[in-house]
């Protein structure tokens, strides 16, 4: 079948390929059914595109890249739901956001990681909340401004 | 919305599984235990609220934006 989208053109995929999230994304709980998308090799970022909403996707990243020592346990509620699967095949992403023109601010959302099991096709979103990890964590550090065009 | 006037120790029902129940009041500050079946997610409304605002950002990051790693 043949996935429209608003960003990349049509995609053929394949019915496996859907993921459904049955809770939906947190704040968008009427869109479940989802595609990931790869548009370069090797990147760590995906774009989790709706099969349902043409213009709907959200960049999500793999943590792992970029904050390695990244450590999260599969929520109760989630491992209710993978109960009796392989946990080998969970896969994790964060959403990834970057303001408009300005990739160095790109930040993760280390708080609500997105837990997808390859086997059942199925994704959720959780919500940490120790409080160990950001909404908003900062991947690369902050310009620093104040060494610009100073001379010695 | 409803309006209940609880005690602490006592609690309120909400369908068959989930009780919540006051345990402490102290100042401004309410302490509130909550007994809910797993398959029932329970959060802090402003890290929801958060996480929600974050999801809207990545759904509006444009693919020209994406750095090379």
């Amino acid at each position: 079948m043949i996935l429209s989208n608003t960003r990349f053109g049509n995609i053929e995929i394949s019915e496996e390929d859907v993921i459904t999230f049955p809770e939906g994304l947190i704040g968008f709980p009427s869109t479940s059914k989802f595609v990931l998308i790869t548009v370069k090799e090797d990147s760590a970022f995906r774009w989790l595109q709706s099969a349902e909403e043409p213009a709907l996707a959200f960049l999500v990243a793999d943590p792992f890249r970029f904050v390695p020592d990244y450590d999260v346990e599969l929520p109760g509620h989630v491992q209710t739901q993978f109960a009796g699967l392989d946990s080998n095949a969970i896969v994790l992403f964060t959403t990834a956001t970057i303001p408009k023109g300005k990739p160095k601010d790109l930040t993760l959302n280390l708080a609500g990681p997105i837990f997808i099991h390859a086997g059942c096709r199925k994704g959720f979103q959780a919500v940490l909340e120790n409080d160990a990890y950001t909404v908003r964590y900062r991947v690369f550090p902050q310009a620093d401004c104040v060494t610009d065009g100073v001379a010695a | 919305m409803l309006v209940l006037t609880r005690k602490v120790g006592q609690s309120i029902v909400i369908g068959d599984e989930v009780e919540i129940v006051v345990l402490e009041v102290r100042g401004e500050q309410v302490r509130i235990g909550i007994r809910a079946p797993k398959t029932v997610s329970v959060h802090r409304k402003e890290i929801y609220d958060q996480i929600r605002d974050e999801n809207v950002n990545a759904s509006e990051v444009r693919p020209e934006d994406i750095p090379e790693a």
